[in-house]
């Protein structure tokens, strides 16, 4: 049980892509910062629907995305910490 | 209650990764967990350049992260050779290379690489931004 | 003593993530870590043989990583994927390196304490 956590889209670099490649089915993805923008797209909607997702709340406020994104499940930083531990590590890709 | 080591590899301006490096660490803290360091690697060390001044109206993550060693007295270490080759000098490195002037400062510490395996060796996490 | 995986992901002298990467995972063996290495992508670039850094500038680096057995760093693994993306063959790489499937790269994240990117 791996948390990935991807901070950039994939329109600006291959972490999302190269961390799939990789990716158990038990895993979980986090998407920070830009990464957040990649669910705008229908070819990333299909390719993370098999996993666990989350995205961090403030990266997606900062950018005005919770309506367009409320349909994925939105977590705090204390989430993020809480996350870190129930997961076995954290891969930051 | 678990101990984190937190690596910071991102400038502080120019990239959002290391504010978000800094409200996990704070965060991490406030629910009662341990920050054993923040280290900062490669583009990271660049956070603890003084001399960067972000408009008054902004927020200055260097002083958070100042802030942040004042309130929970976590260390804030440097890769001395990460922030050598970008120009962030102490004043014992701006000594040692005839230099005049200097832009880092405690508490903000230079360190080796070193310091952060014996952090992940010691910690329950290891997280990098 | 704890397990550390380090990925090259990047292509070498564009960027300095190569040799910092390199960088720590020597760092870490000499620490009595047990380190590992997984070159993804363009990371697999770093292996090539033939490569002049200085002629850009760039430190040459690329000859320490002949060292790495110094080091007792033996666990060195290439995504098969990217072998196959770049048009590399094995013999391309200057290291005695293990092409591996993703999924077994998969399995050694899972099996190491602490996996750090680059």
């Amino acid at each position: 049980m791996i948390l990935h956590h991807i901070q950039s889209s994939p329109m600006q670099s291959s972490a999302l892509k190269t961390c799939l490649r990789y990716i158990d089915p038990s895993d979980t993805i986090l998407l920070s910062g830009n990464a957040v923008n990649c669910l705008l797209t229908q070819e990333w909607q299909q390719r993370l629907s098999p996993y666990k997702l989350m995205l961090l709340a403030d990266d997606v406020i900062a950018r005005g995305l919770q309506a367009r994104l409320s349909a994925y499940k939105h977590i705090d930083y204390s989430d993020f910490v809480e996350q870190t531990l129930t997961h076995k590590k954290v891969i930051s890709w | 209650m678990s101990k984190f080591i937190i690596q910071v590899n991102s400038p502080a301006y120019g990239s959002s990764s290391s504010y978000n490096a800094y409200r996990f660490a704070e965060t991490a803290l406030k629910n009662g967990h341990v920050v054993d360091k923040v280290f900062f690697y490669q583009d990271g060390v660049l956070n603890t350049n003084h001399l960067n001044s972000p408009a008054s109206d902004e927020f200055d993550l260097g002083k958070a992260w100042l802030s942040l060693s004042d309130r929970y007295n976590v260390p804030l270490i440097n890769c001395v050779s990460a922030a050598l080759r970008r120009g962030v000098l102490s004043q014992t490195d701006a000594n040692e290379n005839q230099l005049s002037h200097w832009n880092m400062e405690p508490p903000f510490i230079m360190g080796g690489l070193g310091e952060l395996v014996i952090g992940i060796e010691s910690a329950d996490r290891l997280i990098s931004f | 003593m704890k397990k550390l995986c380090i990925v090259f992901r990047q292509g070498p002298h564009g960027t300095a993530q190569g040799r910092e990467a390199l960088d720590l995972a020597l760092l870490s063996a000499s620490f009595e870590q047990e380190v590992s290495l997984v070159f993804t992508d363009e990371g697999l670039l770093n292996l090539l043989n033939h490569q002049s850094p200085e002629t850009i500038g760039a430190k040459d680096y690329i000859a320490t990583f002949g060292a790495l057995p110094l080091y007792d760093v033996d666990t060195i693994l290439v995504c098969k994927d990217s072998m196959k993306e770049l048009s590399l063959v094995e013999d391309d790489l200057k290291l005695a390196a293990e092409v591996c499937e993703p999924r077994m790269i998969a399995s050694h994240f899972s099996q190491v304490d602490e996996v750090l990117v680059f």
